[in-house]
């Protein structure tokens, strides 16, 4: 039927010995033909962990996509940590109005020229005169103006989808396994949007896409692949949920969650693995379907 | 597979005559097999239509249930037109913060003896306490389900509602419920597969965006928009399982199969 097929970038960079625990009770082939990936949310914290020689894993990367909805509270340590930050049209927007708010005791002029966008993308529908030129005018010593592409004529792809592609393109040498988009603004508002947004997660499912907000964050865990997620519990937990959005599941199961999962079916209409707890550091999962992974943030 | 097998309530009561005009192309058997369910959000129109008698169409009847999330600006023309109004734990902080401040010009003291819950029900673990000492003491009826976790509070508020309707019209009863969107995504996951869970209940999902209601592939469905209260901007989502086909018509990009 209409089933997406789904593929993961390779883990090769995480070298984990592959065990065989569940391999014979799930009846699929040893486990080390399914491989691992590895999930960690340090772009919580203040400070990202270096990269860990003996372990082969390199220091993640990160892009920032901002929508157009509020910003979370935390959305200038995302910035900090990024290496591109594009604007989806209104996205802009929600930069020029609410950076300064976050930073209440600086000049909002000084603010705005510090969180300046690198690219501002979009169908430009949503992002103010006035905001538009500002950006694109904007010119330091070190940097040149935003980047705005306009892509008004292109109504087939959403906001955000527009904003992978164009990260993917414009950083096509990144090692994708330690590479993640951060995106703020993609849930809440309107349903339509947050379901195509959720989509995008789907349709780019070889790229690492966290959907943030200042409750929780969302990121899809591909079938093809059993996971392990390390849980910063400074700053996300214990609130979690596993959700077969697009497909059921036959069959999951899982560690680290005070209601484990042990080859349960999942399925709107039945089970759905909501208001879990995170018991672990670690959490694992493995699945015969696409999940999404959620898990409530930390009152920053 | 694991395909849902949903069901919505009867539309006996609306007789509209069934037209075979796709039946052939979808292979599918006459439509009279396949029944008509209409939907309209009347409830977001300050006077209800009255029961039209020529076609034999009910009044709609409406509860209402109050999550943990802000109110939408119309929740008080919503809990006008309910018969029945339930605070999901929380969503009672909800009604006794807010709704004084949609009526800024009245004293919120009046506001709240005004909107009183009929029911809070729920684990009880995030209503202040003070806020459930008010209500229980104005005579709300407060139903304590701490011990059971196992399912959402909007899933035991649903089911109470049915509970304490048993003869009433599905056909033209529907659930409103705000407060069920934004906020934790595990919460409103699971207040989605509540949609899914009671599909023979017309339930709606409300936001100062937008709503959400179910469309089960047992119906062909007939959309009645009013468009001084809702639109233009709309989506079908295929939640919990692929569509091999849908057909639409009345939207700019219609789908066909």
């Amino acid at each position: 039927a209409a089933e997406d097929s789904l593929f993961c970038s390779s883990t090769s960079k995480f070298p984990f010995p592959p065990s065989n625990l569940h391999c014979s009770r799930l009846g699929l082939p040893p486990i080390s033909a399914m491989e691992l990936m590895i999930h960690s949310s340090s772009f919580l914290l203040p400070n990202i962990p270096a990269g860990e020689e003996d372990n082969h894993r390199h220091s993640p990367t990160y892009a920032l996509v901002l929508l157009n909805q509020r910003l979370p509270q935390f959305t200038p340590l995302l910035w900090q940590h990024a290496r591109v930050r594009v604007c989806a049209d209104g996205g802009a927007n929600r930069v020029y109005d609410e950076m300064p708010l976050l930073f209440p005791h600086e000049d909002a002029a000084i603010v705005r020229h510090r969180f300046k966008p690198d690219v501002i993308k979009g169908d430009m529908d949503s992002i103010r005169s006035e905001v538009l030129s500002f950006y694109s005018e904007l010119v330091s010593r070190a940097t040149s103006g935003t980047d705005v592409v306009d892509e008004s004529d292109d109504q087939d792809t959403t906001d955000l989808h527009k904003c992978i592609a164009y990260i993917n393109g414009a950083m096509p040498n990144v090692d994708k396994s330690s590479f993640c988009i951060l995106v703020t603004g993609a849930l809440g508002g309107r349903f339509d949007h947050e379901a195509g947004n959720l989509n995008v997660l789907h349709r780019f499912s070889t790229t690492r896409i966290t959907l943030l907000s200042d409750e929780c964050l969302i990121y899809l865990l591909p079938k093809t692949h059993r996971h392990e997620i390390h849980v910063n519990s400074s700053a996300e937990g214990p609130h979690c949920g596993l959700i077969p959005m697009g497909m059921p599941s036959g069959r999951t199961t899982t560690t680290g969650l005070q209601w484990d999962l042990n080859e349960a079916e999942m399925k709107f209409g039945g089970l759905v693995s909501t208001s879990n707890i995170v018991k672990a550091e670690k959490v694992t999962v493995e699945s015969d379907a696409d999940l999404l992974w959620t898990i409530s943030i930390k009152k920053f």
